[in-house]
């Protein structure tokens, strides 16, 4: 806590200084926070409020709604450069006095997050005056903040202010920080300017020599594609003769080159006549080539004998043409599940492609987001424009050329908060020939839409005429952050990206790289990262169970399903030693071996949690109220579901039995028994049952795991790739000098890609991963579900009230920093 | 016989008027102060932010001062009618042994011609609230 309070200059009254510690002790111990939180630390937030932590007891009661009820402010996580003027307006628009908290370290300077749409501190826009560290914070931490908080309340002397007298403190008092005068941004640290900003000399496109290069890295897995791949290849280069090529060989699933001009032809053929049809658009997106190492002259990035070290011809740069762009379609097939890859090179600065949303709908915000990312314009796109970064955002990010973190750009000043507002609601209304309809914001700040995303809605009387969502003030760029750190670095930016699937994140991304290189993965890794995964699951759905039912009135459930949240997160320190995000999964196994105790602690949880979830069921399951709020709304066909590559409990709540787990097996899903719920309908209740059965679906696979849980290695015996025991590099030099290699330089991956998808708790998360053959990804892209899933929902509300909105909001079960990365 | 106020004159010495005028004061006094107190205790910052309506943080579109929806004035309308409706039960609840059998009958057929139009209204749709069967095949996408 900082000090630079300062006693009055006035002298002390009786009167006065025994008023003041009457208001402060008053104002202790009855402060109002606002129910405000960006990111991950929400949640840790949120605990505090939970029977367990019960942050009433120190005087801070219920969080408050809005912010003319609210004297502190407790800025739990991320501070976008999009939701910072709205972080400012909310902090102006509080009761005075008013207090300010920042919780976790994105909120104190940034964290991690170095990243071009990230504030480096709440305290450059807003004063702060107690900062909690931590990422995330624990619960107790925050209460430790508030304590802090209350002991600075108790030396302001608010009684002179209070009765129009000269002098006198109350509130916030600290100034804002000042990059270069008051808070330095350096990545660095004092004293380490002479060095260059690490990452920077390595990433492309500056980098003019890589180490990656001297370190020899067997070729990329390949397989041997099934014959169903095969005469659909022979039929495709029968067809467009030219205008497709396939690249052979590849490590994940057919790929072909079109052209640019026989695109859209091939996709509605692979859509609507190939066999199998590939009926759903699983990805889009694009990739910037102009630092491909390979387009530049053979002696400029390497020396010549480098090569001849590291494996001669094989390893020596293939020297493809790339063009300036290349977009990237990935297409699934539900029967037989398959995917298939299509690549396009696209030429020029600003190149423009045909847009492909008459095909699939779907495409609307990938195409968009393309563009916003890349710049990359779709002819015939109704409605091309900014998704992610603010609309008045000059560039695009993904870009090589466009600078990665925020420390290389102006640093973010409370003018530019108040300057960079977000698009007027205007802007999203498309019926405007009728002038009596209202147009209301829900959101971005706003209790029931579970985080940071604005609804703009039309509504004429209680009925929503129109919707339209404006997405990416949770945009953390970690698609950027991906192209700048260390295969092994990258692991923790995994968890925050659906920060309740926390481990199981780690395996989405683990199983794209494992792919690409072919690392096998020990039995008993496969199995404890199956296990935590579905812990997660369970954690996921919990938490989604008691925010669903609070959304449409129902407040008891939240305060058992936290309960037993916590059990889940007692195992999980047990065996990870990390809450919210363990970042425990390593590159070919785990980060560690199971501790001792971890089985009794698991079975523990077994045996009671299904009498838990069977008092959860007796409470809702069938409550007369939530069946009305419930049946029959945000009703989605299984049709448009498919087309708009909805995933997940959503997909299921349809009626298809489609899940990853059993459909595309991966990490030894095989080995276990379990069955995959559907419901029909698809509206909020056939969600919510899909939900719940999930949660039995889950501990029996846990069960099972823990039943038959393999013996033998936690991590593959591949030291080219892992990160080695610390105790073993004291006793062996092999174990040493890939220790250092890989924790400081990083393993080498080699120049290939591979997309591949897993089962996480809101549906599909797929990691596109590609390399140059470097240390760190030459494109990190990551194919989230929350970003398919919400897009669909204007479907599910057009025609609906205002309230059954905050149904449909909750049953989708969407998460921010996964639509918006 | 005690103390009746329907019956008892309104003297000035009667005790009745006068505490009611010392409670009148007292109120009066009370509601001044604390109002006088709020208004002028605290710290007031103004600026246009924090005058301006809170809605999500975000700067609001339009106004909020258009014409309402009719489906406002319908529930305002019925509530207006069944409203009246239980202030004349009331009324006759107090004195219904007073009022006899006249007034038991008048009442009945009072209380049915309403139940004869909350069926009407009822029939009519007139007490659905939110969207009708149309409004839920909104299916057409434009974006």
């Amino acid at each position: 806590m900082g000090t630079n309070f300062k006693r009055p200059e006035y002298p002390g009254n009786i009167i006065l200084t025994q008023l003041d510690a009457l208001i402060n002790w008053a104002r202790q111990y009855s402060l109002w926070p606002l129910f405000f939180g960006t990111s991950c630390c929400f949640i840790e937030m949120a605990a505090v409020f939970t029977p367990r932590f019960d942050l009433a007891r120190f005087g801070a009661e219920i969080l408050r709604g809005s912010p003319r009820q609210a004297d502190l402010l407790i800025v739990a996580g991320t501070v976008f450069k999009k939701i910072a003027p709205i972080v400012l307006r909310l902090y102006d628009q509080m009761a005075e006095p008013k207090w300010v908290i920042s919780m976790g370290s994105c909120s104190n300077c940034g964290g991690m997050y170095d990243v071009y749409s990230v504030v480096q501190g709440v305290d450059q826009i807003i004063p702060v005056d107690v900062y909690v560290t931590g990422c995330p914070p624990r619960p107790e931490a925050l209460e430790h903040g508030l304590l802090l908080l209350q002991q600075k309340i108790a030396t302001e002397s608010p009684s002179r202010p209070i009765l129009h007298l000269e002098g006198g403190t109350q509130g916030s008092q600290k100034p804002i920080l000042i990059d270069g005068q008051t808070k330095s941004r350096d990545t660095r640290g004092p004293g380490y300017e002479g060095i260059p900003i690490r990452g920077t000399s390595v990433t492309p496109p500056e980098f003019w020599d890589t180490r990656s290069d001297l370190m020899w890295a067997p070729p990329p897995h390949r397989i041997e594609l099934a014959e169903r791949d095969k005469s659909l290849a022979q039929l495709l280069n029968e067809r467009f003769g030219d205008g497709i090529r396939q690249t052979l060989p590849t490590s994940d699933m057919p790929t072909f080159h079109v052209t640019e001009n026989r695109l859209k032809e091939v996709l509605k053929f692979l859509k609507t006549e190939a066999t199998p049809r590939y009926l759903r658009l699983d990805d889009l997106t694009a990739i910037d080539e102009s630092a491909r190492r390979s387009q530049k002259p053979y002696g400029s990035y390497a020396g010549t004998v480098a090569h001849e070290i590291s494996g001669g011809e094989r390893d020596r740069p293939v020297r493809e043409a790339y063009l300036d762009y290349t977009l990237v379609y990935h297409l699934l097939s539900f029967d037989p599940p398959s995917r298939l890859r299509l690549k396009v090179g696209l030429r020029g600065k600003d190149p423009v492609i045909k847009t492909v949303t008459d095909l699939w709908p779907s495409a609307n915000w990938y195409e968009r987001e393309a563009y916003d990312m890349f710049g990359i314009r779709f002819e015939g796109h109704s409605n091309l424009r900014r998704i992610l970064n603010p609309h008045d955002w000059e560039g695009h990010p993904l870009r090589k050329s466009h600078p990665g973190r925020a420390t290389e750009m102006e640093p973010y000043t409370q003018d530019s908060a108040r300057k960079h507002q977000p698009l007027d609601a205007g802007m999203f209304v498309r019926s405007v020939e009728d002038q009596e309809l209202l147009v209301l914001n829900v959101g971005p700040q706003h209790v029931g839409t579970h985080g940071l995303m604005r609804f703009v809605v039309t509504l004429e009387g209680e009925k929503i005429t129109d919707l339209d969502l404006d997405v990416g003030y949770h945009h953390r760029g970690v698609e950027k952050i991906g192209e700048r750190q260390s295969w092994h670095q990258f692991i923790p930016y995994t968890d925050r990206v659906d920060y309740f699937g926390g481990a199981a994140n780690n395996l989405s991304y683990l199983h794209s790289v494992e792919t690409l290189t072919g690392i096998q993965v020990p039995e008993r890794a496969q199995f404890v990262r199956i296990m935590l995964s579905e812990l997660f699951r369970i954690n996921n759905h919990l938490v989604w169970f008691g925010t669903f039912c609070h959304d449409v009135g129902a407040i008891t459930p939240t305060f058992y399903t936290f309960r037993e949240r916590e059990k889940l997160m007692d195992i999980v320190e047990l065996i990870t030693g990390g809450r919210l995000h363990p970042s425990w999964f390593r590159i070919g196994g785990l980060a560690a071996d199971l501790p001792e105790g971890w089985k009794e602690t698991v079975e523990d949880f077994i045996k009671i949690f299904p009498s838990s979830l069977k008092d959860y069921e007796a409470l809702i399951t069938k409550n007369p109220i939530f069946k009305a709020r419930t049946q029959g709304i945000g009703s989605l066909s299984l049709k448009d579901a498919m087309e708009w590559g909805v995933t997940g409990p959503n997909l299921r709540a349809c009626g298809l039995e489609w899940d990853l787990r059993k459909k595309i097996p991966y990490s030894g899903y095989e080995n276990f028994q379990f069955d995959i719920p559907t419901a029909e309908g698809g509206d909020c209740y056939a969600r919510y049952l899909i939900r719940v059965e999930e949660m039995r679906q889950s501990l029996k696979i846990i069960e099972q795991a823990v039943r038959q849980m393999p013996g033998g290695r936690y991590v593959c015996d591949d030291f080219r790739y892992l990160v080695p025991d610390k105790s073993d590099t004291l006793k062996d030099i092999e174990s040493l000098i890939h220790h250092f290699i890989n924790v400081t330089r990083g393993p080498k991956i080699p120049r290939g890609e591979a997309y591949t998808a897993t089962e996480i708790a809101r549906g599909e998360q797929g990691y596109y991963v590609v390399s140059d053959g470097l240390n760190m990804a030459y494109r990190m892209r990551i194919r989230a579900p929350g970003f398919a899933n919400v897009q669909v929902m204007p479907l599910m509300a057009r025609g609906r009230l205002i309230s059954d909105l905050m149904a449909i909001i909750g049953s989708i079960d969407y998460i921010l920093p996964d639509i918006d990365r | 016989m005690g103390f009746n106020p329907m019956s008892a004159p309104l003297s000035p010495w009667e005790p009745g008027i006068f505490s009611l005028a010392i409670y009148g004061l007292l109120v009066v006094i009370l509601i001044a102060a604390l109002l006088f107190l709020s208004g002028w205790l605290g710290e007031k910052k103004t600026n246009p932010e924090k005058l301006r309506p809170y809605e999500c943080g975000i700067i609001p579109t339009g106004t909020a001062r258009f014409r309402y929806s009719v489906a406002f004035y319908l529930i305002a309308t019925f509530f207006l009618i069944f409203d009246v409706e239980a202030a004349y039960l009331f009324l006759w609840a107090i004195a219904f042994d007073r009022l006899g059998w006249a007034g038991w009958f008048q009442i009945s057929f009072f209380i049915i011609i309403l139940l004869i139009s909350l069926c009407y209204i009822w029939k009519k749709g007139g007490l659905e609230w939110g969207p009708t069967s149309k409004d839920r095949n909104i299916r057409e996408i434009s974006s």
